[in-house]
């Protein structure tokens, strides 16, 4: 599903966020990403959406060798992809229906089907009595659903999540962590970037261990040890 | 086609939303648009207060009383035949003589006077009005050629020689200021709207980026931004005519008042309504379309 092959990344002038990654990520995986700040876990996501290059090595995502993608192919990676951010990045003038919708919009899909797909959506995250809730109206880890929502409901077979509990309590925390179980249940490959060790130590999947942007370990049911 | 709806939504959902920011954006232009407009009232005013004192001003050519009618004619005839000549008028000596008693006529000494005089003592005279002020010293130079000098008593160049001076530098100055200020008013316009539309579309920067982010297309995040630019430079010229109009009927009266004239400031924009309104719906449209394609293109690069 997802393929890095010796990735290195060089901010300039010589900031050396990932040296020679090897990583192989199979179908419908649950995998972590975990390693303190500034360890390269976000510059792993970043490549993968295409938001940065990788200045050396071979990125594919789904079969795509998106390694050289062009300006013009990127949205399309995207859409194949759903994102859910630490900082949530719903479009604040939107409903919370509205910001999900949007994601299938940008893909051309049509009104009819946006509208019957949306609610379902929603009501799997459990908002689905605040769909006309504008993102200031909802608590946090309401957005963080909505969030995921959206980067689910073009049904992409790869799901990252950028720290997707780092703003939220430890209740809202478990939900999200839970949500996110159930969606890879369901086979979407889940990547997972975080660096709270509870959460890894309890989801008992695949840990993989970035230190100073080189892979350290990397274990099937593996745990966040420091 | 879908897609088509989806931005002139998205593009109209975005102009409500931000409500205070639109209507900032909005009062922005429309105020930039107004003072492109004052400048136009105050140029169509000051070019027509010129007209009227230009009107104003003439010359008179006096003949020596001896000079036949015949002699006074063909001067006139030659003067007609000069380009530089708008119009002329013959005041004959009988006229001439009527109207300087009437006049002196609340002074019995000066008509007593006349009468001790056998003959009419006023020359014939004419009144030449130019087609522009520059024209006069020409008409001038002409009339001082010897074959005409030695039949007049007199011009009254000294008098007006000073005001055609001074007509003609303030008009080329008023021109000049005009152009000047509105080259400066014009660029201040643009650059003020150019911010504007650049600061309301820096509000969005995230929400750019985070559309970018979901897989939209650069059009797609584009495309809305661009018809609500539109959409402000079509409003900010119906908002500016629902003040230019009401304005200039309030100063109507005091133009007519004042410069003494009949000239129309509500006729002339309903005359040039397309041209002064078109141009700057179009040019405010192209200043919002290019702004907001240089500040959205800036965000839409991740």
């Amino acid at each position: 599903m997802i393929h890095l092959k010796k990735i290195s990344k060089i901010f300039y002038p010589k900031t050396v966020a990932l040296k020679d990654v090897n990583l192989h990520i199979r179908p419908k995986e649950f995998v972590s990403i975990v390693g303190q700040s500034g360890a390269g876990k976000s510059t792993i996501i970043k490549i993968l959406t295409a938001e940065e290059k990788a200045t050396h090595g071979n990125i594919i995502v789904g079969g795509w060798d998106i390694t050289d993608i062009k300006q013009r192919e990127i949205p399309v990676l995207r859409r194949q992809i759903g994102v859910v951010y630490q900082d949530f990045k719903l479009l604040p003038k939107k409903t919370v229906f509205e910001n999900v919708a949007f994601a299938m919009q940008v893909c051309g899909i049509p009104s009819k089907r946006i509208k019957n797909v949306v609610p379902q959506v929603l009501k799997i995250v459990g908002l689905k009595e605040k769909l006309d809730r504008y993102p200031h109206q909802i608590s946090g880890g309401e957005i963080q659903r909505a969030a995921i929502a959206r980067a689910l409901v073009h049904r992409p077979k790869i799901l990252l999540a950028d720290e997707p509990t780092g703003n939220l309590d430890s209740l809202n925390t478990k939900d999200i962590i839970d949500l996110l179980l159930k969606i890879n249940e369901f086979g979407t490959t889940v990547v997972l970037v975080t660096h709270n060790k509870d959460i890894v130590n309890r989801l008992k999947k695949r840990v993989v261990l970035l230190d100073s942007g080189q892979v350290v370990s990397d274990e099937e049911e593996g745990k966040y040890i420091l | 086609m879908s897609s088509i709806l989806r931005v002139l939504k998205f593009a109209t959902q975005d102009f409500f939303r931000n409500f205070w920011l639109s209507f900032v954006t909005l009062t922005i232009l429309v105020l930039a648009l107004f003072s492109i407009n004052l400048l136009i009232i105050f140029n169509v005013i000051a070019k027509d207060a010129i007209l009227v004192i230009e009107d104003k001003i003439n010359i008179n050519v006096y003949f020596k009383p001896e000079i036949s009618e015949d002699q006074v004619q063909a001067v006139k005839k030659y003067l007609q035949s000069l380009i530089q000549v708008k119009d002329i008028v013959y005041i004959s000596k009988e006229q001439a003589l009527e109207d300087f008693k009437e006049r002196h006529k609340d002074n019995p000494k000066i008509l007593a006077s006349l009468d001790e005089l056998d003959k009419n003592p006023l020359g014939a005279s004419l009144l030449v009005t130019a087609k522009t002020t520059n024209d006069y010293p020409k008409i001038l130079e002409y009339l001082s050629d010897p074959q005409y000098d030695s039949l007049i008593e007199s011009k009254n160049f000294d008098d007006h020689k000073l005001v055609i001076e001074r007509i003609s530098s303030i008009t080329q100055k008023v021109n000049t200021g005009v152009a000047t200020i509105a080259i400066i008013f014009t660029l201040i316009s643009l650059l003020i709207i150019f911010n504007a539309i650049r600061m309301a579309i820096y509000t969005h920067k995230d929400d750019i980026m985070a559309m970018k982010l979901l897989g939209a297309t650069n059009w797609f995040v584009q495309a809305p931004f661009l018809l609500e630019g539109v959409f402000f430079g079509l409003l900010s010229v119906i908002v500016t005519i629902m003040i230019i109009y009401p304005l200039i009927g309030f100063i109507q009266p005091y133009i007519g008042s004042l410069l003494e004239t009949d000239f129309n400031l509500i006729n002339y924009f309903n005359q040039n309504f397309v041209a002064i309104f078109g141009l700057e719906l179009l040019g405010a449209i192209l200043i919002n379309l290019v702004s907001s394609y240089w500040a959205v293109s800036k965000y839409v690069r991740v």
